[in-house]
């Protein structure tokens, strides 16, 4: 077993077709990247790829606490975001998710958005950030982990529901009717 | 159904073609090479791949070649679809933590 793996609790299923891991290795102390991820001031700096900006943040770390951040688009439009933290281990690992508000209170469900690939909806996840001392750097893990309903929806409701069979059957069926 | 139609207008167009739905219930028992597509046909080759472009282009095939041999099997879209998405969360990941390697650098100076 990997360090890597060691640290990512073992009730973590990655699932490679929904599932993102991403691993870096930075030639700076794990004290420096843990500050980068917990603290508002550093993580407005980064957090959001431009052109976009994270122009508010606020981070309670402890399980249950917020984790909240207002992107701001380059057109000038805010998209506030409210997740909470899962599980806090000082230096070495953070999980939040967007899908419940703090004190663990289930958020309300978000409708679809128009288009799968709309880069500024994240929809539903759960990210879990692990750092470990790597030489004299540090290696880090960033994994988002997304619901099996993520960029379904909208095929669901173009019919697409029973896999690829029935579609076929029902286009094929409903092009022999015109 | 209607605020799909636009997404959807190629594949019904695709599917309203008796040598095109043939062709697919051909690929719906395995993926074939264009010769082998072709041949129940007596069509002019040329006539013939432009039928799978129009089902290419719908998003209801997909094809691969291999040295000479162009080989077509139906494209499950809700799988494509999620592909694209997942490719698009890496993408947005990937640049988040690109900007992160690059602020850690700037704070190690400022704090060396």
């Amino acid at each position: 077993m990997t360090r890597t793996e060691a640290a990512l609790p073992e009730v973590v299923k990655i699932d490679p077709t929904l599932d993102l891991v991403l691993e870096r290795v930075v030639d700076v102390a794990p004290e420096l990247v843990w500050k980068a991820w917990t603290e508002p001031e550093h993580l407005k700096k980064w957090f959001t790829p431009r052109p976009w900006q994270t122009v508010e943040c606020e981070i309670d770390l402890r399980p249950g606490g917020v984790f909240r951040t207002v992107m701001l688009s380059p057109e000038g439009q805010k998209f506030p975001g409210t997740g909470c933290y899962l599980d806090v281990v000082p230096g070495r690992r953070i999980v939040w998710t967007s899908v419940l508000l703090p004190g663990w209170r289930p958020a309300p469900p978000t409708p679809a958005p128009k288009d799968a690939n709309d880069d500024c909806h994240d929809l539903a996840f759960t990210a879990i950030i692990t750092i470990e001392p790597h030489g004299k750097g540090t290696k880090y893990t960033a994994i988002a982990i997304h619901p099996t309903a993520a960029g379904r929806d909208v095929h669901e409701k173009m019919g697409f529901h029973d896999g690829w069979g029935t579609a076929l059957d029902q286009l094929v069926e409903w092009a022999k009717g015109q | 159904m209607p605020n799909y139609a636009t997404a959807l207008d190629p594949v019904f167009q695709a599917l309203a073609d008796p040598t095109r739905r043939a062709v697919l219930e051909r690929l719906s028992r395995g993926p074939a090479a264009t010769m082998d597509l072709a041949r129940p046909f007596g069509m002019a080759l040329p006539s013939f791949t432009q039928h799978l472009s129009v089902l290419e282009g719908a998003g209801l095939v997909r094809s691969r070649k291999e040295g000479r041999v162009r080989t077509y099997e139906l494209a499950p879209r809700r799988l494509a679809a999620a592909e694209r998405w997942l490719a698009a969360r890496r993408a947005r990941w990937e640049k988040r933590l690109d900007q992160l390697d690059d602020y850690l650098m700037t704070m190690k100076e400022n704090e060396g």
